[in-house]
């Protein structure tokens, strides 16, 4: 089954590492990720802490500290240009304008001592040529894009003003001032109340459908992913260790780990007796097993995984799978 | 179900022993701070010079007539002398010997034996001085945060008064009335220096009041002497170690100030009492003056490293 | 079996107010009413739910209960005796029966006290046992949590964060309550680490025989473990009813409104009751109905009158003028 429109591949990341070198040794918070990203869909990226998720969406913005951080291997193609190797000038006109980053924590993104205005403002000042004027009333539209009331008023409030389901809109909408061709959302809705969740989510999915947005979507809720994802790319160790598009990731998911979570997961839908849960807890990113990272974890273990790194294997089309149990 | 302890990714520590595991954990991270290993160092130095100094020096109060204004070892300085006979001016080579390492004063003192006691007056005087003003403040501060309300209010209008205390012209009055005492100077910091570790230890006894581990001790049944005892008071004693540390310099600079300015006390050679002498003689005999000087920066700058390494090691967000 | 059903927990409309002051000399000008009237009964061996968003008011409700909170108003009746005057001695005692398990595991455990301390805490502080016994009961929990006793040297900052929480199961364990209130006791872990702590939660209540009151944001985690469930919206208990009944037929706008925002797995397309705008501030709440600002069923009644909790079918309750009881 496909989805978005497979010829328009907007970004490609391919093999990608990124390793964080400290003192007290090598962390391999990125450590193979290879992904694609097509015009108009929501690609979301799910794991628990730790698997690399976030450091992955800094890495294609090359947003992560530079010591002791260090992208290793691998490429990020957006529009012919790697992003991996490129000048930091290229970089800084692809940031905000073409890709744009949502980070997780919607309270301390904002600059406390400044207008939303000024905010939104600075954004597209720093990359369009237009006058303040122009760039006010670019502000008004957006806002009320977002579903914010009194966008006028909320131009003169701070950040401490506006709620926390507010603040993540206005982010939404800092992120969208330049009209970027891809948005990159860092657990928006964690944190947040389930009510706000479903507007935040309904947002996301008007952005998809007005303006054709390619979104990556990271998260750990597979709830959210269910709801707004197009395809998934399930993490774990740093790993992309099944890749699919989501009605096969919900019912037919090949990892153990996919199926596990999947398990371990109270559903408001599901009449379960017992949850199953997966033993163990997810790896230290700086500990990491050898061969492949779930084996402590997982029920189907063979004895090949502790020993080698498992192969990636095209199942389908759409669906690949880092598993011994299919290579 | 069983699952490995999440220590291996930080230090891995042995599943024995109890509190000193705790206290080997904040030391291997404040050891990993060079600069705090520096100043950890040269405040045991100090400490040693201070207290077996004594015997291998002679009495700083003893006069060599003989060798004035000598240098230390290794320099050679003109002598400038006035000879009545012969009505002109005879300039003489003097260059410093082993008797004397470092030199001697106008009056002929030993400098070794000045600094040496000097260090023994500072550390005395900072470790007094801020110990008194660390006690005080932390009974307020405590007090303060956990009973509340007008007893807050009270302590703290009460300590924003003593804030704003001319401690300055407190001591020129002390030693207008009893004449200059190291005793007294050390009390007259002390009784005013605390101000500061009162407001810093009652905001964070404030701030664990409220945290949840405090509430779960109310809720297995704990009563306030419970509380305050067994939890609030092992976690503010970091605290007060790290104002502990950066407060010395303060003392010690202070009781070099006033030594500098005449305030001092005269019959106890302190770094500041040889400070004052020795900028009279700033052109003729420079190290009367560099020697205190040299000794009061290291010491300020190792306290203060110290301090900030112990900062960083206490704080549980600070990756160290 | 009379026992089994008998009332161990009722609360009588209880109310937290906390009141806000303004100038140098301290003037009242407002109260926040974070818990506004709320009354509910938990039985013995039940597990009642209690599910809302931010602001709602239920954990202060758990704070109240147990008296970390002092009530503003109302009554706590625990096993028959009113709690909620009793003097710090006196409700020591009642402390060793009802027990909390809170939300932060970092937060809740002393960084400065190993585990192994914090755990026979508790029993330090009611002087139970000689040092020996208190180390057989240590290893007894730990075990029991799924730790291994040699972990008991480690202190909080060595542990993650599902195995901080584990101890705080211990310590809540220690003093053999029959009464636990878990304050969100899983919103901070991992996903795959939530499941292995509500199973040990449910575990260790069909061993041990307990009653727990459990309070969470997340209505799936709250239909996994709660028999009964009740909402809370602005300090108020807006719907109180059988885990099954609430899912099949909510009664509330408000409850009907959280169940469709839920994201799941498994239904899709489903149709969303959409709220408009935020929660209030419990400093002002509207007028009549709480709710009735972001009601899509609001009827002119809803601004002036608040609707009491009336039982409206067997065990249903709903606090909705939509309801004649």
């Amino acid at each position: 089954m496909e989805t978005g429109n497979i010829d328009a591949i907007v970004l490609r990341v391919n093999e990608l590492r990124t390793y964080f070198f400290t003192r007290r040794g090598v962390i391999k918070a990125v450590d193979g990720v290879s992904f694609e990203l097509r015009r108009g869909e929501c690609l979301c990226l799910v794991g628990e802490s730790g698997c690399g998720k976030t450091v992955t969406a800094l890495s294609i913005l090359r947003l992560f500290d530079s010591p002791p951080g260090r992208i290793v291997g691998g490429t990020v193609c957006y529009n012919s240009t790697d992003l991996t190797t490129c000048s930091p000038q290229q970089l800084r006109r692809i940031r905000g304008k073409e890709i744009a980053l949502i980070l997780q924590e919607a309270q301390s993104a904002l600059n406390p001592v400044l207008t939303i205005g000024d905010q939104i403002i600075e954004q597209m000042r720093l990359h369009l040529p237009m006058d303040t004027n122009e760039a006010r009333a670019k502000a008004v539209r957006l806002l009320r894009e977002m579903g914010i009331p009194s966008a006028e008023d909320v131009l003169g409030y701070y950040p401490h003003q506006l709620s926390g389901g507010m603040k993540q809109r206005v982010l939404v909408a800092i992120s969208l001032s330049c009209d970027p061709r891809v948005l990159i959302a860092d657990e928006p809705t964690t944190a947040v109340d389930v009510t706000i969740k479903a507007q935040i989510l309904d947002m996301f999915r008007e952005l998809k459908e007005k303006r054709q947005m390619s979104i990556i979507f990271i998260t750990h809720d597979l709830g959210v992913v269910a709801e707004i994802g197009d395809r998934a790319v399930i993490m774990y160790g740093g790993k992309d260790v099944e890749t699919a598009p989501i009605p096969d990731i919900i019912n037919f998911p090949k990892h153990p780990y996919t199926m596990g979570l999947l398990e371990c997961l109270p559903d408001v839908a599901k009449e379960v007796e017992r949850l199953n849960s997966i033993p163990g807890m997810p790896p230290d990113p700086s500990y990491l097993p050898s061969g492949c990272a779930f084996h402590p974890r997982c029920p189907r273990a063979l004895d090949i995984c502790p020993r080698q790194e498992p192969p990636l294997v095209q199942l389908s089309k759409e669906h690949k799978v880092r598993c011994h149990l299919y290579g | 179900m069983t699952e490995t302890p999440k220590a291996i990714a930080k230090d891995r520590a042995p599943l024995s022993g109890g509190g000193l595991r705790l206290i080997g954990y904040y030391w291997r991270r404040l050891t990993r701070n060079r600069l705090a290993v520096f100043g950890l160092a040269f405040i045991i130095f100090l400490a040693l010079v201070a207290i077996i100094g004594p015997f291998f020096t002679p009495d700083p109060t003893e006069v060599d007539f003989e060798a004035k204004n000598l240098p230390p070892v290794g320099f050679t300085i003109t002598h400038s002398t006035y000879d009545i006979k012969t009505d002109q001016f005879i300039t003489t080579r003097v260059s410093g010997n082993w008797k004397h390492p470092l030199g001697t004063d106008r009056k002929g003192r030993d400098m070794l034996a000045m600094i040496v006691s000097g260090a023994r007056v500072s550390l005395q005087v900072g470790l007094l001085a801020t110990g008194i003003a660390i006690i005080i403040g932390t009974i307020i501060g405590v007090m303060s945060a956990y009973l509340g309300d007008w007893v807050d209010n009270a302590l703290m209008r009460f300590t924003d008064v003593m804030m704003t205390f001319p401690f300055f012209l407190l001591l020129v009055l002390i030693v207008f009335i009893f004449g200059p005492s190291l005793a007294f100077i050390v009390l007259a910091i002390g009784l005013t220096g605390w101000t500061g570790t009162a407001r810093m230890v009652r905001s964070e006894s404030l701030s664990l009041r409220t945290r949840e581990f405090v509430m779960a001790a109310k809720a297995l049944g704990a009563g306030d002497g419970w509380v305050v005892f067994r939890h609030l008071i092992p976690n503010v004693i970091s605290l007060i170690i790290v104002i502990a540390t950066l407060s010395i310099p303060g003392v010690i600079l202070a009781e070099a100030a006033l030594s500098f300015i005449g305030l001092g006390d005269p019959t106890v050679p302190s770094w500041g009492i040889i400070l004052e002498e020795g900028q009279h003689s700033l052109t003729t005999a420079w190290w009367v003056a560099v020697e205190p000087g040299i000794m009061l920066f290291l010491t300020v700058l190792a306290f203060n490293f110290l301090g900030d390494g112990l900062r960083d090691a206490f704080d549980p967000k600070s990756s160290v | 079996m009379a026992e089994k059903n008998s009332v161990l927990l009722e609360v009588k409309n209880l109310k937290k107010y906390y009141s806000l002051t303004a100038g140098i000399i301290p003037r009242h000008i407002g109260d926040i009413k974070a818990v506004d009237g709320v009354s509910f009964c938990i039985k013995e061996g039940e597990s009642l739910g209690l599910v809302g968003e931010s602001g709602c008011g239920k954990s202060t409700l758990g704070k109240t209960i147990l008296r970390l909170e002092e009530p503003t108003g109302g009554k706590i009746i625990y096993r028959g005796t009113d709690i909620t005057a009793l003097d710090k001695d006196a409700m020591r005692r009642f402390r060793k029966e009802m027990q909390m398990i809170f939300q932060d595991p970092e937060a809740s455990l002393d960084p400065r006290m190993t585990i192994g301390q914090s755990i026979c805490e508790p029993l330090v502080i009611h002087n139970i046992g000689d040092d020996k016994q208190r180390e057989e009961i240590l290893t007894q929990l730990l075990l029991q949590v799924g730790l291994e006793p040699a972990q008991a040297n480690l202190y909080p900052h060595e542990l993650s964060g599902g195995q901080k929480q584990r101890v705080g199961i211990a310590r809540a364990l220690a003093l053999n309550p029959k009464f636990i209130i878990a304050d969100e006791p899983v919103s901070a872990l991992d996903v795959s680490i939530q499941a292995q702590i509500l199973n040990l939660m449910l575990d260790i209540q069909r061993q041990r025989g307990l009653t727990y009151l459990f309070i969470a944001h997340d209505l799936s985690v709250i239909k996994y473990v709660a028999h009964r469930i009740g909402v809370m919206y602005l300090g108020r208990l807006v719907e109180l009813a059988d885990k099954q009944e609430l899912f099949r037929k909510p009664l509330h706008p408000y409850t009907e409104a959280l169940l469709s925002s839920v994201p799941s797995v498994k239904t899709k397309d489903r149709k969303r009751v959409l709220l408009p705008g935020e929660v209030p501030s419990p400093l002002n709440p509207p007028s009549g109905c709480r709710f009735h600002p972001r009601c899509h069923r609001a009827m002119s009644v809803c601004s002036s009158e608040d609707p009491a909790l009336k039982e409206v079918s067997s065990g249903h309750l709903v606090a909705c003028h939509l309801y004649r009881g």
